[in-house]
C-alpha cells in the first residue's frame, strides 16, 4: 500500500516535471500558442496549481499541451520536442503579406521545414526495480524534487541562451512579419538527424537527476547558429512620411518640423523591412514576464507607455515608426531623460520660431492645435525624444554619458549674424506662443518661465552686439544658465552635460565691465540657482531651454543697432535717463522699445502667477 | 556539508558595462538559488543581445543593485584595475553561547567568484601609413573596433553565464532542503573594499607561503 503510495509520488513528479519542461520550451519557441491568449490582470496575479509545481509560475498552460499530457501516458517513453522552422519560400511583397501572413506563405509555394532544436526528456528506468521505501523514501523524493527544481531553473535560463530564441522574439513582434515561422513537434520518438543536419549542430545534456529506481535526463541538440537560414522579415509598405509619430509637432506643441535642410530625413524613419536583418537589432522588450505578455493585443496604454514597446500595434501608420524609437526609449527609460534633455532634443532640430517667416507652413499648426494626443503626451511619465535616422546599433552602445553624435550639431552661437528679419509683429506672436506652451505645460511649475524674468540687476552688456534679445535674456535669463560666471554656468553643465550647447547668453558672450556688481550678481544668481532648483527644475529648463531657443532664433532689429542696443539698454538699466534717450532714438528702436516693454509684461505676468518677487532695478 | 566554490571566468569590461555585466551574473546565479516558488521575470540587457532571468523579488532587486552600487564606487576609485566580487549562500546556523562566539553561526555552502578587469578602453588613434594608400577614417575604425570588442564582451558574458548553468547542474548534493515560505536562500554579497590594498595583501600572502621576510627592494 505504502509502496503504492510512494511509486504514485514518483509517477507524479515526473509527469510533471514533463509537463514543466514542455510548457517551459513551448512558452519560449512557439510564439503561435499564446498569440490569441487573452491575459488579464486577474489571471497574471494568480497562481495555479500547475504553477506551483517546481515552484515556477509560469501562467496559463496551452491547450496543446493538456492534449499531449494526455497522449503521452507512458512515462517510461521519451518525450521527444522537435522545435522546427518553417522557411517560406520567398514571394513578391505586397501590402496585403502584411495582413494576411498565412494568405502570403499559402501564395509564397513550398516551404522547408528543418529541426533547429531537439529537446528530449526521458525517465531512464529498468524495468523491474525496487522503490524506497518508509522515512528513506520521504527524503528520496525530496531531494530529487528540490533536483528537479533546479535542472528546471537552469532549462529556463539555457532557453533564452540558445540562438533559436532570438528569432522567437523576432516572431513575437507583432510589428513585423517574417519569411518564417516555428511550430513544434511532440513526439514518444525521433527520426534520427542525416548527417547534413547533424553538421553544424551542438548538443547539451543537463545533469541526470536520480529519481531512484531510474534518473531523469533532460538533452538538447540545437543548431549552433541560424545565420545560414537567411531569415527575413517580410518588405512591406512602401517608406511612407510619417508625421504623427509620438513627440511629433502635430502631437507635441513644443516642436516643430525640422528646417528644410534637414527636409523628411527627421521625420521619416527607415522601414525595419528594408534593413537587411544582419543589421537590424531584433525588438525586445525590455523587461516582461515569461507567458504573460506574449501575443496579448496591444492596448492604448500599452503603447503610451513603451513597455513593451514591442508589442505596440495598431493599423496606425505611426507605430511603425515604433522600432527605431524602441531602441532610444528603452535607453532613455532606463537612463531617466529629464525634460530637460528633451528641451536640448529640442534644439537639435534647429526649431524656426513660429514667428519666423522661414517656418514651414505646417509649423503653426502645433501652436493652435489642441491635439488630444497632446495632453496624453504631457501626462506621460517617460518623454520621449524623437530618435534620429539610425546609423547601425553601435549608436546603442555609446556610454550612457555619451549623446547622439546629432547632438553635436548644435545651433550656433549667439547670433551675432543671425536672422535680421525686422518685423517687429512676430514678437506678439512669439509671446502667444510661448503663454500657449506656459498652458500646455500646466502640470509643470511655471516658475521656470518666472525666474527667466527675474534677474534683480542686469549684465552690463557692453559687447554683445547680438541683438536685443541676448542683451535681454542676459539680464533675465534663468542664472542657472550663466547668468554669472561661477556656480550657476556649472549647474547648468552639469544638467546639459550632453549637450554643447551655447546660448546666447552664455558667459563667453558676456563682458561685463562692472566686476563689483557681477559678483553681487553671482551671489543673487547663486541664490536664484538654489531657488530654481528647488521648484521645478525640469520644467524650468525645459523652458528656459526653449524661451532661450526662440529669442536666439528671433530676428533682430538691425545689424547695424549693436552700439544702439547696448547704449539704450545702458541708459535703460542706469535708470531715469531711459525715456530720454529713448526719446532721441530713432523709431525702429522705439520698435524694440516696445517689444522689450512687452516683454516686460510677460515676465510680470508670469510673476504673478508664479509669486516670485521681482526686483525692480529702475527700470522704466 | 561542503562549501562549493566557483570561479567564474574573467571578465574584461568598461566602466559603463559594470552595472549591466554585474546584474545579469547575479541575478542569474540567485534565479538558480531561489528554490521557493517564484515567477520569472526575463530582463534584456540594453548593451548585449542576451536575455537574463530575475527571480522576480523586488528587494532582492533593490540589494543587489545597491551592492553594484558600491562596488561602482570601489572601482572608481581603484581604477584599472582587476577586482572580484563575491556571492555567497549560507544558511543560519544557531551555536551555543560563550564567552568568544555568537548565537548564530553562518555556515557558507556555497561561493561564487566574480572575476572582472574593468579597463578604460584606450582612444583610436587615426592610423597613418607611409605607404597609405587608402585614407583611414578614423571614426570607422573606432567604430569597429568598439564594435567587435562589444561582441568579444558579449561571447564572454554567453560563456559565463554557461558556465554558471554547468556549474548548477553538476553540483546539486550541497544544496540545503527548502524551507516553507522561503524564496531564496539567504546570501551575502562581498565587494572588496576601499580599506583593501592589494599590495599589502600580496606581501603578507608571499611571507606566509615562503616563511621568510620578502626583500623589499
Amino acid at each position: 500500500m505504502e509502496m503504492d503510495r510512494e511509486s504514485g509520488k514518483l509517477e507524479q513528479i515526473v509527469s510533471q516535471f514533463r509537463s514543466k519542461i514542455l510548457h517551459v520550451v513551448l512558452d519560449s519557441r512557439v510564439p503561435s500558442l499564446h498569440r490569441h491568449q487573452q491575459q488579464d490582470s486577474l489571471s497574471l496575479s494568480r497562481v495555479r496549481k500547475t504553477d506551483k509545481w517546481f515552484n515556477l509560475v509560469l501562467g496559463d498552460r496551452p491547450p496543446a499541451l493538456e492534449n499531449l499530457n494526455f497522449s503521452l501516458r507512458n512515462l517510461l517513453d521519451p518525450m521527444v520536442i522537435d522545435i522546427i522552422l518553417v522557411r517560406h519560400a520567398s514571394c513578391s511583397s505586397s501590402v496585403d503579406n502584411l495582413y494576411s501572413p498565412s494568405a502570403a506563405a499559402a501564395a509564397a509555394g513550398p516551404s522547408t521545414e528543418t529541426v533547429i532544436e531537439r529537446w528530449v526528456v526521458q525517465y531512464d528506468c529498468p524495468r523491474v526495480f525496487a522503490s524506497p521505501s518508509g522515512a528513506d523514501a520521504s527524503v528520496s523524493y525530496k531531494k530529487i524534487y528540490k533536483k528537479c527544481i533546479l535542472l528546471l531553473r537552469s532549462l529556463y535560463t539555457q532557453m533564452r541562451l540558445l540562438p533559436a530564441y532570438r528569432i522567437f522574439r523576432q516572431l513575437s513582434s507583432l510589428n513585423q512579419t517574417y519569411n518564417f515561422d516555428i511550430v513544434y513537434k511532440v513526439s514518444s520518438f525521433s527520426h534520427p538527424f542525416s548527417r547534413e543536419e547533424e553538421d553544424g549542430m551542438k548538443e547539451y545534456s543537463f545533469a541526470p537527476v536520480e529519481a531512484l529506481p531510474g534518473c531523469l535526463c533532460v538533452s538538447v541538440t540545437y543548431h549552433a547558429t541560424l545565420s545560414d537560414f537567411n531569415l527575413e522579415p517580410l518588405v512591406s509598405l512602401p517608406p511612407k512620411i510619417i508625421t504623427d509619430y509620438v513627440g511629433s509637432p502635430t502631437t507635441d506643441p513644443m516642436r516643430s518640423f525640422p528646417s528644410s535642410e534637414r527636409g523628411a530625413h527627421a521625420t521619416s524613419f527607415p522601414f525595419r523591412g528594408l534593413r537587411p536583418p544582419s543589421s537590424a537589432p531584433f525588438q525586445r522588450p525590455h523587461s516582461w514576464s515569461s507567458g504573460f505578455h506574449r501575443g496579448i493585443p496591444p492596448t492604448k496604454t500599452q503603447s503610451l507607455a513603451g513597455s513593451p514597446p514591442v508589442y505596440r500595434t495598431s493599423p496606425k501608420p505611426y507605430d511603425i515608426t515604433s522600432p527605431p524609437t524602441d531602441l532610444y526609449g528603452n535607453r532613455i527609460q532606463n537612463h531617466r531623460v529629464s525634460i530637460l534633455q528633451q528641451a536640448t532634443a529640442y534644439d537639435e532640430y534647429k526649431l524656426s520660431p513660429p514667428f519666423s517667416p522661414s517656418a514651414s507652413p505646417s509649423t503653426p499648426t502645433y501652436l493652435s492645435g489642441a491635439n488630444p494626443l497632446l495632453t496624453r503626451h504631457c501626462s506621460e511619465t517617460a518623454p520621449v525624444t524623437i530618435p534620429l535616422p539610425p546609423t547601425g546599433r553601435s549608436n546603442r552602445y555609446l556610454s550612457p554619458n555619451s549623446s547622439d553624435p546629432s547632438r553635436h550639431s548644435l545651433p550656433p552661437l549667439s547670433p551675432r549674424s543671425s536672422k535680421h528679419d525686422t518685423s517687429s509683429q512676430e514678437s506678439p506672436s512669439g509671446i502667444r506662443s510661448y503663454r500657449k506652451i506656459e498652458a500646455l505645460r500646466a502640470g509643470e511649475s511655471p516658475s521656470g518661465l518666472s525666474n527667466l524674468y527675474s534677474a534683480p540687476k542686469v549684465v552690463r552688456d557692453s559687447k554683445d552686439d547680438s541683438g536685443r534679445f541676448s542683451g535681454l535674456l542676459s539680464s533675465s535669463g534663468s542664472p542657472r544658465i550663466g547668468f554669472s560666471r561661477s556656480s550657476s554656468r556649472l549647474s547648468f553643465q552639469d544638467d546639459m552635460d550632453d549637450c554643447e550647447f551655447s546660448c546666447p547668453f552664455d558667459v563667453d558672450d558676456v563682458d561685463v565691465s562692472d566686476s563689483s556688481s557681477q559678483n553681487t550678481e553671482n551671489k543673487r544668481s547663486s541664490e536664484f540657482t538654489a531657488q530654481s532648483n528647488l521648484v521645478g527644475k525640469k520644467s524650468q529648463d525645459a523652458a528656459v531651454g526653449i524661451l532661450v531657443h526662440m529669442l536666439r532664433t528671433a530676428p533682430p532689429l538691425r545689424q547695424d543697432s549693436s552700439c544702439y542696443s547696448t547704449r539704450s539698454l545702458r541708459a535703460e538699466y542706469e535708470g531715469g535717463v531711459g525715456i530720454a534717450s529713448g526719446f532721441f532714438m530713432p523709431r525702429k528702436t522705439a520698435d524694440a522699445l516696445e517689444e522689450l516693454n512687452s516683454y516686460r509684461e510677460m515676465k510680470d505676468l508670469l510673476l504673478s502667477k508664479s509669486g516670485t518677487q521681482v526686483r525692480k532695478e529702475g527700470m522704466k | 556539508m561542503n562549501c562549493e566554490v566557483c570561479q567564474l571566468k574573467e571578465l574584461e569590461v568598461e566602466h559603463f558595462e559594470i552595472r549591466e555585466v554585474l546584474r545579469c551574473i547575479l541575478h542569474t546565479i540567485v534565479f538558480h538559488r531561489a528554490l521557493g516558488l517564484v515567477r520569472p521575470k526575463d530582463v534584456d540587457l540594453e548593451l548585449f543581445e542576451i536575455t537574463y532571468v530575475q527571480c522576480g523579488d523586488v528587494e532582492l532587486e533593490k540589494k543587489i543593485d545597491e551592492r553594484i552600487d558600491h562596488f561602482i564606487s570601489w572601482v572608481e576609485k581603484h581604477p584599472n584595475k582587476k577586482s572580484q566580487i563575491c556571492l555567497s549562500f549560507y544558511e543560519v546556523k544557531s551555536k551555543q553561547p560563550s564567552w568568544f562566539t555568537n548565537k548564530t553561526e553562518r555556515l557558507y555552502w556555497e561561493q561564487w567568484y566574480v572575476n572582472l578587469n574593468v579597463t578604460q578602453h584606450p582612444k583610436h588613434h587615426s592610423s597613418k601609413s607611409h605607404h597609405a594608400k587608402v585614407v583611414v577614417d578614423p571614426g570607422e575604425s573606432a567604430t569597429e573596433d568598439r564594435s567587435s570588442r562589444r561582441a568579444m564582451v558579449e561571447a564572454s558574458l554567453r560563456e559565463v553565464l554557461f558556465q554558471i548553468i554547468k556549474f548548477v547542474n553538476e553540483k546539486k548534493d550541497h544544496v540545503p532542503p527548502i524551507s516553507d515560505g522561503v524564496i531564496y536562500f539567504p546570501y551575502e554579497i562581498t565587494i572588496p573594499s576601499s580599506s583593501d590594498s592589494a599590495f599589502g595583501m600580496d606581501m603578507i600572502k608571499r611571507m606566509l607561503h615562503s616563511g621568510h621576510p620578502t626583500m623589499l627592494s
